[in-house]
């Protein structure tokens, strides 16, 4: 046995093995998108036949609005990213840097009202949204509008205490320069932290993004219509609903569905995975 | 720079013109909510459009400047829900004692009726007569023919009437027909017209009107409803109904919402039915969100060891091991819950085993803690891996020229170094898992349940599916109780989290 097999032998077995662990679901997934047949079930490891049939059918059966639900998602989705950042890191500047009364049970109550378990409150939110339609049916219940507006305030308390995190690593002395040289908060939030946080506030959209496109409960519960569905809740159609255990077009549908999510994650994973442990960016 | 070019007067402009856009929106939505009666929410928004405009336009206030609207948006979607469902936990809110007492007495009052002897029933005509609603009901059995106002019965000749072929009267002199598509949502669907002594007539369908009686009428002095047949009379029993004042058991449907004070708490500890599920579902969150944060450390911190070298091919290695945390979930979750089906799950086919994995509740709890550690596993490896560069190499080498061998640097340096770095992480983790509602609901559903009287409790349900399944069930749903779990749950995680933010000290900075 050489010294290189005694070194490494077990750190590449180690490897392939939870490699082959990862990637088994995700292999069966794409043979099973390319397979006519539309069940799970595994004929052989290298298909024989490829059928592109599953993919057709998303894009042209006229019953599967599968375009509009990804379009459905990409939108609501980007937009509840977007504003939710926007909104979140004004408020986190605030806790952050400026001083005013009642800033420490602001956090606290932050803090604990994420700890609530949110699936609970559904029943509170959906009468919300139910009194909201009588007035204001553009914006109530079943609309799009509607759930992007609880989004908006679901993913306010993350957002917050996540950038407000950021904000505190970010050094004081370029603010108090800024104060000394007579700028007011206002302008220092826009001149000083904005352009600092650029990196760390796309990630936490990023992030808000990936965690919306995600959402399926509350999704499913309000939106009823099949044309405003989000794909996550179209796709579960196909396995759990009326067209009942049909494998292959939601296997091709969860694939198209993931590609843009998982080649920004790969790409960006460096900022992701060190602006949410260590506060990244420096200076 | 934009923002340096946009000083002074135009930005107040600006300000401006959005400030009085967002408040003319507002106040649109104000007005019509207070038309609609929702007054709670057009309070709402009438303090939202104050404090807009006196943050905005003020020069105080600055720090209220950058928070106004995420707290706006944080007490409509979050903050009140809370509170609503806190309060929820105090009252029997659940099927059967949905509404009002007001609702429930007029409720109550609309089903207390009963037809008479023979069932009779018209063929009717919805419309007004001289202004009037009106019903022009025809006996085409006896060719007998009248209109039904709610003060007057009168008869008519049928030579004056448009009789149509099966013997039903479509129209009479100073009567008007309603359009067929209007008469559901008019008034008349819900009017009494009148027919003979205690006897009414009121629509029943489109084109039948039935003949009713009263049995129950409500005595607004004592609060108390008399039955018109028997005299029986039924009082408030203090728990959300009224109850027939000699047989307390007897109760009137429906009933109403009515604070219970601690009675779902105390049904927690005391209703045996309650009590028993809740305790081995709160075993097994516990167990569950455990062997996830154990399993899923144990594999990421395996990788991040054997990849902690940069051996040959370990990027690739990398890209392939984030895949299954890049993923969006819910996808995973539903094609893990197709691997593991029994007859066609390419689990079972690669074992070669006939195992009904979400029937039996012990294969259906390793399929639960598998698939998460699947989704896990790839975090843990990315944040120990992280973590182990953090750890200084003098201590490493320190360690070994004193002798040590490497499984003793591992266990006496580096494992409690990185237990001690990762503390928060793992107990978010904890946290989170503790209601990872996706996963069971999406995987098993909850299941294998028992199907012992009527209990709902399944063997994979973690408090928070559970308390689903209370609150929008398909049975019985007991949105206090589930409000009251879900109070437990909150008391629970915040515990927890708070012990986890302590030791990595976020909060020192506030004091």
């Amino acid at each position: 046995m050489t010294k290189w097999l005694r070194e490494n032998l077990w750190r590449h077995i180690t490897g392939v093995i939870m490699c082959l662990f990862a990637l088994f679901p995700l292999y069966l997934v794409v043979i099973t998108s390319f397979n006519e047949t539309g069940s799970l079930k595994i004929t052989s490891f290298i298909p024989t036949d490829i059928s592109f049939a599953n993919y057709r059918l998303l894009f042209t059966d006229e019953r599967i609005p599968y375009m509009t639900w990804m379009k459905n998602s990409l939108v609501i989705a980007s937009f509840v990213a977007v504003t939710s950042v926007v909104i979140g890191a004004a408020s986190a500047f605030a806790f952050s840097r400026l001083k005013f009364k009642g800033k420490r049970a602001g956090i606290q109550v932050l803090l604990l009202i994420q700890m609530f378990p949110a699936i609970l409150a559904l029943s509170a939110v959906y009468v919300i949204m139910e009194r909201v339609y009588t007035f204001a049916p553009g914006i109530g219940l079943g609309t799009q509008a509607g759930l992007i507006l609880i989004y908006l305030g679901g993913a306010m308390g993350v957002n917050i205490w996540l950038l407000k995190g950021f904000v505190d690593s970010i050094p004081t002395e370029l603010d108090e320069a800024a104060k000394i040289d007579g700028a007011t908060a206002v302008q220092t939030y826009w001149l000083i932290f904005i352009p600092l946080a650029a990196p760390v506030l796309a990630v936490v959209a990023l992030l808000s993004f990936i965690g919306t496109f995600n959402e399926f409960i509350l999704a499913r519960l309000f939106l009823v219509d099949m044309e405003s569905r989000t794909v996550a809740v179209g796709l579960q159609q196909f396995i759990g609903g009326q067209f009942s255990e049909n494998w292959g077009p939601f296997a091709a549908g969860s694939i198209i569905a993931s590609i843009p999510i998982v080649i920004i994650f790969l790409s960006l994973q460096r900022y992701i995975v060190s602006g949410l442990t260590a506060g990244s960016v420096k200076g | 720079m934009l923002t340096t070019l946009i000083r002074g007067k135009v930005a107040f402009v600006i300000k401006a013109i959005s400030l009085a856009l967002i408040t003319a929106v507002l106040v649109m939505l104000t007005q019509s909510a207070f038309a609609q009666e929702q007054y709670a929410i057009a309070l709402f928004l009438a303090i939202a459009i104050i404090l807009l405009n006196y943050t905005y336009f003020s020069k105080k206030r600055v720090p209220l400047k950058f928070f106004l609207p995420g707290i706006l948006l944080l007490t409509a979607f979050v903050i009140t829900p809370i509170l609503y469902t806190v309060v929820m936990s105090t009252y029997n809110y659940r099927t059967g004692n949905y509404i009002s007492k007001e609702q429930a007495i007029e409720r109550i009052k609309a089903l207390a009726v009963e037809s008479d002897a023979n069932g009779t029933a018209f063929d009717i005509v919805v419309g007004k007569f001289r202004g009037e609603f009106a019903l022009l009901a025809s006996d085409i059995n006896n060719s007998s023919y009248f209109i039904s106002t709610v003060s007057d019965r009168i008869p008519l000749d049928p030579e004056s009437l448009e009789i149509d072929e099966i013997g039903v009267a479509q129209s009479a002199p100073d009567f008007i027909p309603l359009p067929p598509g209007k008469v559901s949502s008019s008034k008349a669907a819900s009017l009494r017209f009148k027919y003979e002594g205690e006897y009414f007539l009121t629509i029943e369908s489109l084109n039948v009107g039935v003949v009713l009686r009263q049995t129950l009428e409500y005595l607004q002095p004592t609060d108390q409803f008399r039955s018109l047949i028997t005299g029986a009379l039924y009082s408030d029993n203090g728990n959300g109904n009224y109850a027939n004042v000699d047989d307390r058991e007897e109760i009137l449907e429906p009933g109403w919402r009515d604070p219970a004070w601690f009675t779902n708490f105390a049904r927690l500890v005391q209703d045996e039915r309650v009590r028993t599920p809740l305790f081995s579902v709160f075993i097994w969150t516990v167990v569950f969100a455990s062997l996830t944060v154990v399993t899923q450390f144990a594999f990421g911190l395996l990788l991040a060891l054997a990849l902690n070298k940069p051996i040959r091919g370990r990027r690739i290695y990398r890209s392939i091991l984030v895949l299954p945390y890049a993923m969006p979930s819910i996808m995973s979750i539903l094609i893990w819950g197709g691997m593991f089906n029994t007859e066609f799950g390419a689990i079972n086919e690669i074992i070669g085993r006939q195992i009904a994995w979400f029937q039996d509740p012990t294969f259906a709890r390793v399929a639960v803690i598998l698939v998460n550690l699947w989704l896990g596993f790839p975090y843990f490896y990315l944040v120990c891996s992280g973590s182990l560069q953090a750890i200084p190499s003098e201590l490493l080498e320190a360690a070994a020229i004193d002798g040590a061998n490497p499984r003793q640097v591992f266990r006496r340096i580096t494992l409690p170094l990185l237990l001690q770095i990762l503390s928060p992480l793992l107990i978010a983790s904890f946290a989170f898992n503790f209601n990872n509602f996706n996963l069971i609901y999406l995987l098993t559903g909850g299941g294998p349940k028992q199907q012992l009287d009527g209990e709902i409790a399944g063997a994979t349900d973690i408090l928070i599916s559970y308390t689903y399944q209370i609150a929008f069930g398909s049975n019985i749903q007991d949105l206090g109780l589930a409000s009251a779990i879900s109070v437990i749950i909150f008391i629970i995680v915040a515990s927890i989290s708070l012990y986890g933010v302590k030791r990595s000290k976020v909060l020192e900075s506030f004091s």
